[in-house]
């Protein structure tokens, strides 16, 4: 009896000091792991977090899903205004893309107006949803010149444990293929849009892609989806969008230089990904 | 929805738009007949999660039926403030999804977000023992996902806020149990949606402590008399205790589990 409780004393005893270990010298902690081939975690260099992907939860919402990454979870909304077109492009409708990280979601946000960080990702979720051409924005049109739709995608994360890229841009994606719209009358003489309550159809995407994310240390360790605690000690972080045909969307680089053989290697991981996602 | 044209730090839209305006909007009143299914004197089924949140220090998720609330604690931690005060201050944030109302939110912070985090302020203040934090913070931030009705906002608001104060592990007096009513014609709904509230011609919120027997707030609006909001106050306080229960129960679950 009293072993057992010393053992169990000095158990304990042992997490708290890697505990410390990993506050006071995260690098160093995070070495010795890569030095044994694993992760802290318990994951190898090139495994994902588990992905769960829940559409449709939200009623009041047009279209909404909700995606667990590991423990990074974010809700994604979409909400749908009529808007008056741009002059120059009577046809085409608007959609608005924006990631919120408040401070419920990591102790290293504050509450207020949006952080660096969710303006460069809000930034870069616009650019991936652009560059990608899912949606052909004339496809919202609902009167050329009078009126078109606004799809307002707003993706709030509730929990951040790293790579909120890859799983804001799947529920992004989740939310949008699950959005339906009313349909809508423009009536000429009094200048109103009016919608039906009864008939709703869904949003047509063009196409079905994923984004997977890579952090490179040492210019040699290449580790799949890192985590929060991971992603800050990175040299380099990738990112790579392909379509499930393996079509290269997008590829960002950020941080140190890569090789041109880690990068083919992330790209062809990417692609396997991509079709792992897909169902 | 007009949205700050000025604003860089986010992806504008375009200048104005507008929520879709349906041809058919007369069927409210029957639309709330139809709706509800229970009892004048029953609640929305609970279902509470703690501990959701890895980051946060504790956390509990809150859904009953549509109203679905995401609850994160940070702290106790340093306060900001260089005032030195003897006693921990509580911060009680509450924030709107963009997505979580019928109409759109615009992402700046407006006023009702903030009387709900002093209605849940009010609620939970009471319950902790605040002197045992000198020079610190607790922050309560709370993420409103989906919405149907303030006054269940703020009672689930309070549960989840009081459930995850415990996950943390901060010292309270009691688990704080809240449930709001609503008069509805001469009759007391208990838990109203939205539909319910907006009907109504007045509401009330109770928060309470059913391990001590005592109230920490009670918020009543709207024109009801003395006599009928005395009665919506025990029938609330009744419905508290069976709301403790399945408050002790969920954080009980999630010990054994962890």
């Amino acid at each position: 009896m009293s072993s057992s409780s010393v053992t169990n004393s000095s158990a304990a005893d042992e997490t708290l000091r890697a505990q410390i270990f990993q506050r006071l010298h995260p690098r160093v902690y995070l070495e010795r792991f890569i030095a044994e081939k694993i992760r802290p975690d318990g994951r190898t260099f090139d495994e994902w977090r588990n992905v769960s992907v829940n559409v449709g939860s939200i009623s009041t919402a047009d279209g909404s899903a909700l995606v667990r990454m590991g423990d990074t979870t974010i809700v994604c909304g979409v909400k749908a205004e009529i808007a008056e077109p741009e002059l120059d492009h009577p046809e085409q409708g608007f959609l608005v893309p924006n990631i919120d990280l408040p401070a419920i979601c990591s102790p290293k946000f504050k509450p207020g107006p949006p952080t660096e960080e969710a303006q460069v990702l809000s930034d870069r979720l616009n650019e991936a949803l652009v560059a990608s051409g899912v949606l052909s924005l004339s496809s919202l049109c609902i009167h050329p010149g009078q009126a078109v739709w606004t799809l307002y995608v707003d993706c709030t994360c509730i929990n951040y444990d790293g790579n909120a890229f890859d799983a804001a841009l799947l529920a992004m994606l989740g939310a949008l293929r699950s959005t339906t719209l009313p349909k809508a009358t423009y009536n000429e003489e009094t200048g109103r849009t009016t919608c039906s309550r009864k008939t709703r159809s869904p949003v047509q995407l063009t196409r079905n892609f994923a984004s997977s994310s890579f952090g490179v240390l040492d210019t040699s360790h290449v580790l799949s989806d890192p985590t929060a605690f991971e992603e800050p000690l990175m040299d380099v972080t990738l990112t790579v969008i392909v379509d499930d045909r393996g079509e290269l969307i997008s590829t960002t680089e950020s941080g140190g230089a890569i090789s041109e053989e880690t990068l083919l290697r992330c790209i062809n991981r990417a692609k396997e990904r991509a079709l792992q996602l897909k169902d | 929805m007009a949205q700050s044209v000025n604003d860089r730090r986010r992806i504008n839209g375009p200048e104005e738009s507008f929520p879709p305006v349906f041809d058919d909007e007369d069927d409210d009143e029957f639309k709330l007949k139809t709706q509800r299914k229970r009892g004048p004197g029953d609640i929305r089924p609970i279902f509470l999660q703690p501990g959701l949140i890895s980051q946060a220090n504790g956390s509990a998720y809150i859904e009953t039926e549509k109203t679905k609330i995401a609850c994160a604690v940070y702290g106790p931690r340093q306060s900001k403030t260089t005032t030195y005060s003897e006693k921990g201050r509580l911060n009680v944030e509450v924030k709107f999804a963009p997505f979580s109302c019928t109409r759109r939110r615009a992402p700046m912070r407006d006023a009702e977000d903030r009387s709900i985090g002093v209605s849940i302020h009010q609620a939970i203040v009471s319950s902790i023992r605040l002197e045992l934090f000198p020079k610190s913070t607790i922050d309560v931030f709370i993420t409103i996902i989906e919405n149907d009705g303030i006054e269940g906002c703020i009672a689930s608001g309070s549960l989840a806020a009081s459930t995850a104060l415990a996950d943390a592990g901060i010292e309270m007096l009691g688990l704080v149990a809240s449930c709001s009513a609503a008069i509805v014609g001469d009759g007391i709904q208990l838990d109203p949606t939205e539909a319910e509230a907006r009907a109504s011609s007045g509401t009330v919120i109770l928060a309470c402590m059913p391990a001590l027997d005592s109230i920490t707030s009670i918020w009543q609006s709207g024109q009801m008399s003395a006599d009928l909001s005395l009665k919506c106050m025990e029938q609330c306080y009744e419905r508290c205790n069976d709301i403790h229960s399945i408050v002790a129960q969920s954080l009980l679950e999630h010990r054994k589990t962890d």
